[in-house]
């Protein structure tokens, strides 16, 4: 079980550092919701830390930087980046659920859907369509 | 073997009738680990109708919603290109759970329960928004609910109704 959790909180760190250099390419309101889904990945971290912390399980650490995928250089590629990053880390989630149950089931299912609604706003910010994808955090 | 059908090929008395309704009893009372056994207590005859699987109400929710978003897209051909990729999905997710479930969608009696609908793309945008939410809700209690083999499938389910709702607003 810690496992699944323990790669989802990694999967946060990353999350977290990725809105770096997404949020200094991002103009408007795009720039407030940066900061609000970085908010929310740093209390779904903190709140894994804790949970781990208090089963005994070893607690990862973030790294002090990720490569990108991609170079990142303005709104457009800023904006992929976020539909990528949040897409990524709702599949950690995902992987969670079969491993968890309880209110540990219902808040990796709060995470990824977080996630998964988080990538809907950010396809619409960049013009993406569709809006959704059948399957959120499923693998391929 | 135990397909959910209930054939009665070897006659619509009533005796046979309770004699087989009696072995399935017998089947539910010792459980699933014999079920070969109940094959052979019946000369071959199948079971009678297992319990419905769990997921059968949001089986038959998925197709319902496609249905809504079908109806909704013909009656407003201007949200045709928001409706149908949600409607496609919906269908997706009735394919994976008949799968897992082992059931068949299509042949599913009464067609579109909804119908033609009419209203503003408002009014059609509002009601699909309450008919969404109602699925969402109920896909949040079958992943919440459902054994690890189902909770990622189930998990994926809720989260994409989730997004259907951002893409309605």
């Amino acid at each position: 079980m810690s496992e699944e959790l323990a790669a989802a909180l990694r999967a946060e760190y990353a999350a977290i550092w990725a809105y770096g250099p997404i949020g200094v390419r991002l103009r408007g309101a795009a720039v407030d919701a940066a900061r609000q889904a970085e908010a929310a990945h740093r209390s779904r971290r903190d709140a894994l830390v804790l949970h781990l912390a208090a089963t005994g399980a070893t607690v990862p650490t973030g790294q002090a930087g990720y490569a990108l995928p991609f170079p990142v250089t303005d709104q457009a590629s800023a904006l992929r980046l976020a539909v990528e990053v949040e897409e990524r880390t709702g599949a950690y989630w995902r992987a969670a659920l079969p491993v968890t149950t309880g209110a540990e089931r219902s808040r990796a299912l709060a995470a990824l859907t977080d996630c998964a609604v988080r990538a809907t706003r950010w396809r619409r910010a960049a013009g993406t369509t569709p809006l959704t994808v059948a399957f959120p955090g499923r693998p391929g | 073997m135990l397909s959910g059908r209930t054939t009665q090929r070897h006659g619509p008395d009533g005796h046979s009738r309770r004699t087989v309704l009696r072995a399935g009893a017998l089947v539910a009372l010792v459980g699933t680990g014999t079920a070969l056994a109940g094959c052979d207590l019946l000369d071959g005859r199948p079971a009678p109708d297992p319990t419905p699987d769990p997921l059968a109400p949001l089986l038959t929710g998925a197709l319902d919603l496609a249905d809504r978003y079908a109806a909704a897209a013909a009656a407003a051909p201007e949200l045709a290109g928001r409706l149908d990729p949600i409607a496609e999905a919906h269908r997706a997710h009735a394919a994976e759970l008949a799968r897992v479930t082992g059931t068949t969608p299509s042949g599913r009696p009464g067609g579109s329960p909804t119908g033609p609908v009419t209203g503003t793309a408002a009014q059609l945008l509002a009601d699909l928004r309450a008919a969404e939410q109602q699925g969402r809700d109920e896909a949040v209690r079958a992943c919440t609910e459902a054994p690890a083999e189902r909770a990622a499938l189930l998990g994926s389910i809720a989260a994409a109704r989730a997004t259907h709702l951002e893409a309605l607003r």
